[in-house]
């Protein structure tokens, strides 16, 4: 799953220790959620959305092919 | 944290010191005459460490959480963040199927050797409850989602 979390955060000036701090999560966290190593809980997630006041979809883009969590 | 739960922290250390303060004062006195009961000072001096040590340390916890809410607050969020429980329960979910297959190396090392029946007898029962408890857990998860 891919997202666009870094660029909608940019846009909007937000520094990741201020979204971790909003959204209750460690900075950590953002930052991997930016590089796409780590997939948030679909809580998470709408939390995020809420954040940004947008949808979900439009921060988080599913991709078929890539799905591989089994691995 | 409550009133409640800081009065019980204290007590519970204050125990833990008494206990450990009597085992040493029945061990210093040979206080302990009964043959079986041999063993009861250093089993009090052990258990009422690790009751004193527990609570003294949450004691200090309260105190610097409430001298340093932020910080408090940062430990929290990094205690409650799910990245960091799922890395943790990965981790534990590995190191529990390692332990599976040590268990079984032991087990089997120690059968060849030809060690002593209650040897391979208690550690084949704790590897067997260990497994089971597997097993039960699973079921039981199962049932919450």
């Amino acid at each position: 799953m891919k997202n666009r979390l870094e660029s909608i955060r940019k846009e909007l000036g937000i520094k990741q220790e201020d979204l971790a701090a909003a959204l209750e999560v460690s900075r950590q966290t953002i930052g991997s959620l930016e590089n796409g190593r780590y997939n948030p809980s679909i809580i998470l997630a709408f939390k995020i959305a809420r954040y940004f006041k947008m949808n979900i979809e439009d921060i988080f883009i599913y991709e078929e092919e890539e799905n591989d969590e089994n691995k | 944290m409550t009133k409640t739960n800081n009065s019980k922290t204290v007590l519970f250390a204050l125990s833990g010191f008494i206990i450990t303060i009597l085992g040493l004062i029945m061990v210093k006195n040979n206080l302990v005459q009964i043959d079986y009961l041999q063993t009861l000072p250093y089993l009090m001096i052990g258990i009422g460490c690790g009751i004193f040590g527990h609570n003294f340390g949450e004691i200090i916890r309260q105190q610097t959480n409430k001298k340093y809410p932020e910080e408090a607050k940062r430990i929290d969020i990094e205690l409650k963040d799910e990245r960091n429980l799922a890395i943790a329960n990965k981790s534990k979910a590995k190191a529990f199927d390692l332990m599976i297959y040590v268990y079984g190396a032991v087990l089997f090392s120690l059968a060849l050797m030809q060690a002593d029946f209650k040897v391979i007898i208690i550690l084949t029962i704790s590897y067997l409850f260990v497994t089971l408890s597997g097993i039960y857990f699973r079921a039981d998860v199962e049932k919450e989602m």
